[in-house]
């Protein structure tokens, strides 16, 4: 497998994320794998961003340890990414913005290019200095520049005929100057690809699922979601931006009692907001989803850094006892399909299911080469049939699978009440003058039991509540969740290849698990837990569903992402 | 044949409480709107007013402690068929659902919301509401309250309410007439009611509501005025508490939300249709 990574840096306001997206895009559609991320700070303009773009003739599952080739606008860009560099890495900089001299003598291809010089003579703006860039870049890389010309054409006609060509001949000039020479060579398949961030995925997968309404108060990293769908409001994407994120799931709730899928997200901060009423989802049956898209935390933490460190406060969130269904999605690709199915999970067990995302899978992008959206099946669960019920409906009638037909308002003769009390069939609280007398206390005790017993249900029903297992027989296991899972996968094909019987065991959805099954795959294999957070969650909910303790792990916490060769390094002592 | 708006269910109220008031007085207004009961949602948040929704035979979500405008809210932009009716008390209303108030009314959402305003805490036995009066010895300030009241009227108008109105539970009657014009108003209105705790508040009881409140003329109070309906508003507070206007403060028509928001133009969510694959894959298709 061949493959390059390109990283842009420079300050906030030089458009560095959407010269990231446009290089991802010219090598997506010339037929290259792609997998970028971008890090960035807390503030509007200035500070130090950069915007990487790994592109692969393979599938791709991290977007790579060492930088392949850097372009930096600024000095911050020699200084601060000098220790990425790979040990031949090109470093394309602007001899009047910034010197070397802090790399000098090293093994890095220094080479100099008068960026701004020529994004000046291409047409004037200097913002085009990226486009400069990148054509020396697809250069560097072998794709032809007529990929992007025709990327350019599309994306700025409709700012004129001379905006067009001066893109072209900025990129033309980069792609052209002397000392610019083809170092590498990846061949694209030719077949377009998509490049999407999880978040986008992830709303895709909703809206295919037919969710119709999303609530959302902005916060890093799952405002994206809420401005895809903002702007397809005008293709049945309804968004209602709320006062705060409490709003958000009370107005979600609202929404999927009165029949409409719905969904609201946001990050650990706001979902803190949302706590009580997610008991309250749970209480009234109502089949809402939720986004929690982690940052580096507690409290207002790193908000532009990622971390997994959310899993334990996310399935135990609320007073008192409910099912609900935690997913982790554990690619972009996956963020589609896992979304889109938490919706029939929620309208099949009338429950709060929570897709756990992070800032890294929320925000990074990745090439999919399309979806099978044959293959989502839109299933309401069980909808009461008002031609078979007689006498006042029992909207929460005890049944044996624990789940209760519903009804929609708007229902002839079906009404209901869904309250945050304790309840009978009917929805007639049994908390207050009726509390405490025994056949309320019976009624409690059938209502609780009835609730609780749909977790039975779905562990029966559904097969996805156990572990993904690769490599089967290997000697050692990663054991990872959600977003760790892919940067694992691209380590064990790395230990694999140096001889080292390596495999990977890998979680997608958490709760509920199917201990039984879960134990008999970890069993009496040598396990190495690997998480981004401290408290190794993860590690913790294994040990508490199956009794299989994990000492040996790898743990992050420093708000970056793990990279295929600090897991390589940090392994390899634990593998004897 | 007029609806049964019952459904057998008692509302827990005590004996006298002016939530009675207030249920006959919906009631009225449903009977006499003979509003379809399948397509009519009551929406309450947690609090002794908050139990009527017990009560009634329509759909009702008795939802959290002041949080029954975002409930009433999803429920509506989901389904804005609906009659949507939100029923709650004071501390839920003004106190911890304060944002929700401020918000809903800005939005302009067709719903009606009917705070019963007992300027106490009744269901947790006594302690100061956001609308109790100055000096008033409550379990939470047994040395009087010295915070200045809310006031929801003006608060109301302030944030964009386009039907504001003040009823009183002595006064079933005329709370239904409110009631009914709230309901068939098109945008967000704010029935609040004075509703006296017989149990907890010894200040603002019957009597005490009887001899102060008085309907206002409609020859002497332009309605679509707003500065005079604020006029009007901060009446309670300028003649300390003397006089105390009854009936409707404020009224205007505005777009509504659901009539301008580019989704619901295509009529209510839950009637619109599931993507076909055409459109999921046009929308993948931006991202190439």
């Amino acid at each position: 497998m061949a493959s390059v990574s390109i990283r842009i840096a420079a300050a906030n306001g030089d458009g560095v994320d959407s010269s990231g997206a446009l290089l991802g895009k010219v090598a997506a559609l010339h037929g290259l794998e792609v997998f970028g991320n971008r890090g960035y700070q807390s503030v509007i303009r200035g500070g130090h961003v950069w915007n990487q773009v790994r592109m692969g003739d393979e599938k791709l599952y991290s977007y790579g340890d060492k930088i392949d080739i850097l372009v930096t606008l600024n000095q911050d860009g020699i200084k601060n990414q000098k220790g990425h560099l790979g040990d031949n890495a090109i470093v394309i900089y602007d001899p009047s913005k910034c010197n070397v001299d802090e790399i000098k003598g090293s093994s890095f291809k220094l080479l100099p290019m008068p960026l701004l010089d020529m994004a000046v003579a291409a047409g004037g703006d200097p913002i085009m200095r990226n486009m400069v860039a990148i054509g020396a870049i697809l250069k560097i890389v072998g794709i032809p520049l007529s990929v992007l010309e025709g990327i350019i054409t599309k994306m700025f006609s409709k700012k004129g005929d001379e905006v067009v060509k001066s893109n072209i001949k900025a990129a033309t000039d980069g792609y052209n100057y002397k000392g610019v020479e083809k170092a590498y060579d990846i061949k694209g398949d030719g077949k377009p690809r998509y490049l999407l961030e999880g978040n986008i995925a992830l709303a895709l997968g909703a809206y295919a699922a037919g969710c119709k309404y999303y609530a959302a108060y902005p916060m890093t990293p799952a405002s994206s979601i809420m401005q895809w769908y903002a702007a397809h409001a005008n293709k049945g994407a309804f968004m209602k931006q709320t006062e705060d994120e409490i709003s958000a799931i009370n107005s979600t709730i609202g929404a999927a009692t009165a029949g409409v899928r719905a969904m609201c997200g946001t990050s650990g901060g706001g979902f803190s907001l949302m706590v009580e009423a997610l008991g309250f989802s749970g209480m009234i049956e109502a089949p809402i989803v939720v986004v929690e898209s982690q940052r580096t935390g507690p409290s207002t933490g790193l908000p532009t850094k990622t971390e997994q460190a959310d899993l334990l406060f996310v399935m135990h969130a609320s007073q008192g006892e409910f099912p609900r269904i935690v997913m982790a999605p554990r690619s972009v690709e996956e963020a589609f399909y896992l979304a889109a199915n938490a919706f029939n999970l929620a309208d099949r067990y009338q429950c709060p299911v929570i897709i756990m995302m992070d800032l890294f899978l929320s925000e990074h992008f990745e090439t999919v080469s399309g979806f099978d959206v044959d293959s989502i099946k839109i299933d309401r669960g069980k909808i009461a049939d008002p031609a078979k019920t007689q006498g006042r409906f029992k909207r929460y009638e005890l049944t044996e699978d624990g789940i209760s037909p519903r009804s929609m308002p708007g229902t002839k003769g079906m009404s209901f009440i869904a309250p945050s009390d304790e309840h009978n069939e009917h929805g007639d609280i049994v908390s207050d003058v009726l509390a405490g007398i025994d056949e309320h206390i019976e009624m409690r005790i059938k209502m609780h039991e009835k609730r609780m017993r749909k977790i039975t249900t779905m562990l029966k029903n559904e097969d996805v509540f156990v572990p993904n297992i690769q490599n089967d027989g290997a000697k050692h296991f990663m054991v990872t969740f959600g977003s760790t899972t892919e940067v694992a996968n691209e380590a064990m094909i790395a230990l694999n290849k140096k001889g080292l019987d390596v495999g990977l065991i890998s979680f997608n959805y958490l709760m509920p698990l199917d201990a039984k099954k879960t134990k008999e795959m970890l069993s009496g294999k040598h396990l190495i837990d690997i998480e981004c957070n401290f408290t190794a969650q993860l590690a913790k909910v294994i040990m508490m569903e199956t009794g299989i303790e994990m000492p040996d792990k790898i743990l992050k916490y420093d708000g970056e992402t793990l990279n295929c060769s600090e897991i390589v390094e940090r392994i390899t002592p634990m593998l004897k | 044949m007029p609806q049964n708006y019952s459904n057998g269910v008692k509302p827990i109220f005590c004996p006298g409480c002016g939530d009675f008031g207030v249920y006959a007085g919906l009631t009225k207004a449903f009977q006499d709107l003979n509003i379809d009961k399948d397509n009519l949602l009551v929406v309450t948040g947690i609090g002794c007013s908050s139990s009527i929704v017990q009560a009634f035979g329509c759909y009702g979500i008795h939802s959290l402690h002041g949080r029954l405008l975002p409930v009433a809210m999803g429920a509506k932009l989901a389904n804005h068929d609906l009659t949507v009716v939100g029923v709650g008390g004071d501390g839920d209303g003004y106190g911890i659902g304060s944002a929700h108030f401020l918000h809903t009314a800005r939005r302009n959402i067709n719903i009606t919301y009917i705070v019963m305003n007992n300027e106490t805490y009744g269901l947790t036995t006594g302690q100061a509401s956001p609308t109790g009066l100055k000096g008033y010895k409550t379990k939470s300030t047994p040395f009087g309250i010295i915070e200045n009241p809310l006031n929801p009227l003006a608060v109301a108008i302030g944030a964009g309410a386009t039907y504001v109105a003040r009823g009183f539970s002595g006064d079933p009657m005329h709370l239904a007439e409110l009631i009914k014009n709230g309901i068939t108003h098109k945008g967000f209105s704010l029935i609040d009611v004075f509703s006296p705790c017989v149990t907890f508040n010894y200040l603002n009881t019957y009597d005490w509501f009887r001899s102060r409140v008085y309907k206002m003329d409609s020859n002497s109070h332009n309605v679509s005025d707003k500065s005079a309906a604020l006029k009007k508003a901060v009446e309670d507070e300028e003649t300390d508490y003397e006089k105390l206007p009854l009936g409707l403060f404020y009224k205007t028509d505005k777009p509504i939300y659901e009539d301008l928001d580019i989704t619901l133009k295509d009529g209510p969510l839950i009637k619109q249709p599931m993507p076909t694959k055409e459109k999921i894959l046009e929308l993948l298709g931006e991202n190439q």
